[in-house]
């Protein structure tokens, strides 16, 4: 849509140079910082880069080693567990608040800023918070269940409960943000939709199965995919609240980036990580561009 | 007759159902929003009362000294100033980059533009945790930079420097995105109203459309400023040092030993780390909303 654009403006007015001087101070620095960067990952990730002095070609063994590597195949299951419990809870509440939200009112202003607030917050504050609610003595949790009579747990160190804790407090985060999204998108959608439905006798369920949920298809693909980044690359609540711990339950694959790149200094092994988790990302990228437009064209005039 | 009583019924029962909705909600948000209240109750508590077996909400003394005294962990004065340093000079840099480039890709035509401004989207989608490793040894190995020869061998490059904290964030690319975005709404004929006046494209761009940028400006940089005062991965891998930390490493390293977490101090640290943003937001909501809702606008 925007190359169509762009072609017949370039017909009609032709080439100015000087365009290049008003993209080249930010070009500059997103070539150096995003694209050589990715190239360069290529390359190390078939070397033995340390960092310090060796930097020797060895073939394609980085990426042998890491089918071979049990911790990075379990930081990749841990990631796939993650975003399998993570996006569609997120996107479900983020629907369903916006849909209450919906509301014109300046009581529902101020409810709406309460709940997008722990989405204002950094990660590593709210991890902080959560990592105290969580203490399996002194924490707020254990301590109802105890006044309850009911059994404790060391939520974040027992293997079975440590992602699902990673995760909710992941959805108390974000939550807010797909709250908003769906907001501007049920916003867009016009009026005289919902009073012809009315007309015909829709009821409200009909009409939100309807028209709602068609209409807001182009913002439920988009969280969709950005959620799905988000999640293969979830790693700062991981390092704050377990360290991927206990054994190895909640390690994610930027946790493995992490402590390989930048513990162990095992640059080349890092970067065929990085380069693994690149193509991810890039499947799904291309995944958006070849449907992200669908249903953003339909004509509902 | 009737069907005024119905009419007026109907409107009754909706206005009765909006109260119930708003008290429901109510209840949900205040519930949502415990976290928040737990931080700051337990900031102002006695360890030995957090700690003691039955818990209690209120504080038993309201203990404002844990403020002072999590600030006396550590060097918070510089924390503070290094991520306020920071958070500006990122801003600064990010608006003239972004709104000139942005202003480039919308306006205009030169050869290969839409293939450049491709390459500007799919970089959007990468996101930092994929190209930490390579950029990292980039800024390490930068030619000239901390010791480091013309090949960029020897010294420690830009670790432990504002600009290797810096030069990440503005090469981000979602700011060209929202100033392209923005300035693609404008009118052709005011471009040709400014050629026909002898206006250069620089002049057109300082004199008419910086000026007008401002919500759009705004927009940017209460995004960019929120996102640099709370980036915690950067300045982890960035920084070793005391004298170049960041709020957001310090607040984890500065309150664990390898026995026991100062709860009341770790909540109180947490509190105020959040505290400039939440001022910020105050001021500026209206922006704020507007930039994380145009992270969903997409072109």
């Amino acid at each position: 849509m925007m190359a169509g654009k762009s072609k017949k403006r370039l017909g009609r007015i032709g080439n100015e140079p000087i365009g290049y001087v008003f993209i080249a101070p930010f070009y500059l620095f997103f070539l150096y910082m995003v694209l050589l960067p990715i190239l360069n990952m290529a390359v190390n990730s078939f070397t033995n880069y340390d960092l310090y002095k060796t930097r020797d070609f060895i073939g394609l063994e980085n990426y042998r080693n890491l089918f071979q590597d049990s911790i990075f195949l379990q930081s990749v299951w841990n990631t796939f567990i993650y975003s399998a419990m993570y996006i569609v809870p997120t996107m479900v509440l983020g629907l369903l608040f916006g849909l209450w939200m919906s509301r014109e009112s300046k009581g529902f202003h101020i409810l709406r800023t309460g709940f997008y607030l722990p989405y204002l917050i950094s990660m590593v504050c709210a991890s902080t918070i959560w990592l105290w609610i969580f203490d399996p003595s002194a924490g707020v949790v254990n301590q109802i269940l105890r006044v309850l009579g009911w059994e404790t747990y060391d939520w974040l160190k027992d293997p079975d409960m440590a992602m699902g804790c990673v995760v909710f407090i992941s959805i108390w985060k974000n939550m807010g943000y797909c709250m908003l999204i769906y907001l501007s998108g049920i916003k867009a959608i016009p009026a005289y939709l919902y009073e012809a439905a009315e007309i015909d006798g829709a009821s409200r369920v009909q009409r939100f199965w309807y028209i709602t949920l068609p209409m807001l298809q182009p913002t439920t693909f988009f969280l969709f995919i950005t959620s799905c980044i988000a999640s293969f690359n979830v790693f700062e609540q991981v390092n704050v609240l377990t360290n991927g711990g206990p054994l190895n339950t909640t390690t994610t694959v930027v946790h493995q980036i992490y402590i390989r790149g930048f513990t162990q200094f095992k640059m080349g092994y890092a970067s065929a990580m990085s380069v693994m988790l690149f193509l991810a990302v890039c499947l799904i990228t291309l995944v958006n561009f070849r449907f992200g437009n669908q249903g953003q064209d339909t004509d509902i005039g | 007759m009737r069907e005024g009583r119905g009419v007026a019924l109907m409107v009754k029962r909706k206005k009765w159902g909006n109260c119930l909705a708003i008290v429901l909600l109510s209840v949900l948000c205040l519930v949502f929003l415990i976290p928040f209240f737990l931080m700051i109750l337990t900031s102002l508590k006695s360890m030995p009362e957090i700690l003691a077996s039955r818990f209690v909400w209120k504080p038993e003394k309201w203990l404002f000294a844990n403020y002072i005294e999590a600030m006396k962990k550590g060097d918070w004065e510089v924390y503070f100033a290094n991520t306020f340093i920071v958070t500006v000079i990122t801003v600064a840099i990010s608006l003239v980059l972004n709104s000139m480039a942005g202003y480039g890709f919308a306006r205009i035509p030169f050869r290969g533009r839409d293939v450049l401004f491709f390459f500007t989207l799919t970089g959007m989608m990468i996101p930092q945790q994929i190209t930490m490793i390579p950029v990292f040894v980039n800024l390490k190995n930068f030619p000239l930079a901390g010791g480091n020869d013309l090949l960029g061998h020897g010294g420690t490059g830009m670790i432990n420097t504002y600009a290797g904290l810096v030069i990440p964030y503005i090469a981000g690319a979602f700011g060209v995105f929202l100033c392209r975005q923005f300035y693609m709404n404008f009118p052709v004929s005011l471009d040709d109203a400014a050629k026909i006046d002898g206006c250069s494209r620089f002049m057109a761009y300082f004199r008419i459309y910086l000026p007008l940028s401002k919500p759009i400006l705004a927009t940017l940089a209460v995004l960019k400023a929120s996102q640099t005062w709370n980036d915690y991965l950067w300045p982890l891998i960035m920084v070793n040092n005391n004298e170049k930390m960041t709020v957001q490493v310090a607040v984890i390293s500065k309150f664990t030993t390898e026995y026991s977490i100062q709860w009341n101090l770790l909540m109180a640290a947490t509190a105020l780390v959040i505290l400039p943003l939440l001022i910020l937001f105050l001021f500026t909501q209206k922006y704020f909303v507007e930039g994380i809702v145009a992270t969903g606008i997409k072109g």
